[in-house]
């Protein structure tokens, strides 16, 4: 530009000073390429490859043999077919989609009942509410995990002395030792801690709705469960959506309050697929090729969640 | 948004009794839990409080087993790791704050070129970013294991610092773009009438505007990088690089589990986070629904 005007030869026209180089402009697609420069190392070193090498580890032959000579055999589909041949491998996959649907359904509907209880600001203890809602998720999940397994602990555990003097329960109950109850003895913690997540969005949405639309449907005499199924539902069906998508593929990943509070116990009641990869690689045989297979199946599922995820944000903002 | 009615505001209040003992539930657990020797614990099975209230398993943690007081002082076991407190606890420290603010610096460059510089790739980056969010942790740790192993990186602080900056990244740059978009943008045009680059603008008018998203992105990656396990678990193994959670999950599969010591150590652990997010409450609450929907 300077140079143009410069050879024009209009002398009477200040020609600005050309910038030193460092000073000079960017072209824009140059800019946005040098600022995402740095990250883009990171993700690709720590996000990118990680995937990638875990798809080739798992068509390999990984132990900790293998590791120390620093050469991995070329091993077909042998890993998958282990896994697959491993009853283990579907019970953990079991579990963790009847520990993800209890999640995940009592996270919705306490998260829409909270909310609501929320938007109720004349009565006092809503705000108290408010103000610890944000508690649990302070906590760190290994915390939790502990902080609960000496809940639950059969001999002298909190919930059986709290039962037990309130006279709610005659005997001590032995909650995560029981095959029947230790699944859901480690979804109360999880859904303690991860309960508060679902409930701000939900009461972000309410606190967005038109207040106009209710007056209207009270004047017209719309009972309050009318005006909630009529109205309330159906404007926080977006909200909701989200929320399924993104505490069912956080849920699928459960692992601190596993190994905390049951590890995978009593027999294998509480495997989940998160813990199958970890025991699989991080505890003897160490094998992880294997563990890599079945973190790979893993994440497949909860690829399939990101793409509908992806797909619902797109579709809402444009 | 309604008048309730007597009897509906009575049923509302006894709603919200019903979720805060809920929600202090745990923290009342761990609390009493702490503040009592193992032999009161087990002696009275029945008692929510205990006979006799005692400090001594914060003393025997913060002193590093030094000061048994009289809880442990015929204990002939003591885990090891309890008396490694003070270094895991700076550990915490250090990796918190190295990937709060690396991954500050990383993702507002990366949100702001998202946000502003409109340039067709970086919409595709960002849904890449969105996807990323998803893949659990263990999925990248074993193949990572793998690679810190071959390198030589595993036992070290900066290694989980990496690990741990790689994985929020996304999650920070889905908080912050959003953000960006919303600052103005003549104040942005007005700077660089005057002679500011297109960074330089960035630099000096955008980030100072920021401050709010930066500090709700912030108090976010500071918390979730606190609390996490698996990373540092499985990169770290030796005890002096071991953070907080490493510290307590060591405990869980040890010989003998004092509970009384669990939750006194428990409860140390996530004091930090909980003033944290109680002092902040407002900046989390934005990063948190920020991340989840604007994105």
């Amino acid at each position: 530009m300077a140079d143009q005007a410069a050879a024009g030869g209009a002398g009477t026209l200040i020609v600005p000073a050309r910038r030193p180089f460092w000073k000079r402009e960017l072209p824009v697609g140059w800019l946005a390429f040098f600022m995402n420069t740095p990250s883009m190392i990171v993700l690709a070193g720590v996000l990118a490859y990680p995937i990638y090498y875990a798809g080739y580890l798992s068509f390999h032959q990984v132990g900790l043999a293998q590791m120390r000579r620093g050469i991995f055999p070329f091993y077909g589909w042998q890993n998958y077919i282990n896994l697959f041949e491993d009853p283990l491998f579907w019970l953990a996959l079991k579990n963790t989609i009847t520990f993800t649907a209890i999640v995940v359904t009592v996270e919705v509907v306490l998260a829409i009942a909270i909310g609501l209880l929320l938007m109720q600001t004349s009565v006092w203890t809503s705000r108290v509410t408010r103000f610890l809602m944000l508690l649990p998720y302070a906590v760190p999940p290994i915390a939790n995990g502990l902080i609960w397994s000496f809940i639950y602990n059969f001999k002298f555990g909190f919930l059986n002395r709290v039962l037990l003097t309130t006279g709610l329960a005659s005997e001590p109950i032995n909650w995560a030792g029981h095959a029947d109850t230790a699944l859901v003895a480690v979804a109360v913690p999880y859904i303690w801690r991860t309960l508060p997540f679902a409930v701000l969005l939900v009461y972000a949405a309410l606190q967005g709705m038109n207040r106009e639309l209710y007056e209207a449907a009270a004047v017209d005499g719309a009972s309050a469960w009318r005006r909630f199924w009529h109205i309330t539902l159906p404007l926080l069906r977006p909200i909701i959506v989200v929320i399924l998508i993104l505490r069912t593929s956080f849920a699928f990943a459960v692992f601190e309050e596993v190994m905390a509070i049951t590890q995978g116990g009593p027999g294998d009641a509480t495997w989940v697929s998160a813990w199958y990869g970890y025991k699989v690689s991080f505890a003897p045989p160490f094998n992880i090729g294997m563990g890599a297979a079945s973190a790979y199946v893993l994440a497949l599922i909860v690829g399939l969640f990101a793409i509908a995820y992806v797909k619902v944000i797109y579709r809402r903002t444009t | 948004m309604f008048k309730p009615t007597p009897l509906g505001r009575v049923g509302l209040h006894l709603a919200n009794l019903l979720v805060i003992l809920f929600l202090v539930f745990p923290i009342i657990a761990v609390v009493i839990g702490s503040v009592q020797s193992e032999k009161s614990l087990q002696a009275d099975t029945r008692a929510i409080l205990p006979p006799e209230y005692t400090f001594d398993n914060f003393r025997v943690i913060l002193t590093q087993g030094e000061q048994k007081g009289r809880v442990f002082e015929q204990a002939t076991y003591l885990p090891d790791n309890i008396k490694a407190f003070y270094g895991a606890a700076l550990n915490s420290l250090i990796v918190a704050v190295s990937v709060t603010l690396l991954t500050l610096v990383l993702g507002s460059l990366s949100a702001y070129s998202i946000a502003r510089l409109r340039v067709p790739w970086t919409v595709w980056l960002l849904q890449i970013n969105i996807a990323a969010r998803f893949v659990p942790i263990i999925v990248l740790m074993i193949p990572l294991y793998v690679m810190f192993r071959s390198g030589g990186m595993l036992n070290s602080l900066w290694g989980v610092i990496i690990a741990q900056t790689g994985f929020l990244l996304p999650y920070a740059i889905l908080i912050l773009a959003p953000y960006f978009e919303t600052i103005s943008h003549e104040l942005e045009e007005a700077a660089r009438i005057d002679g500011c680059s297109r960074f330089g603008a960035f630099v000096r008018i955008v980030l100072p505007l920021s401050t709010p998203g930066l500090s709700s992105c912030g108090a976010i990656i500071f918390i979730i990088s606190w609390q996490d396990l698996l990373i540092t678990m499985i990169l770290n193994s030796r005890r002096e690089f071991m953070t907080l959670p490493v510290i307590i999950a060591s405990l869980v599969g040890d010989v003998h589990v004092f509970f009384n010591l669990l939750m006194a150590i428990c409860l140390l652990a996530l004091l930090p986070s909980v003033v944290l997010v109680m002092m902040l409450q407002k900046y989390v609450v934005q990063g948190l629904s920020a991340g989840a929907v604007k994105g």
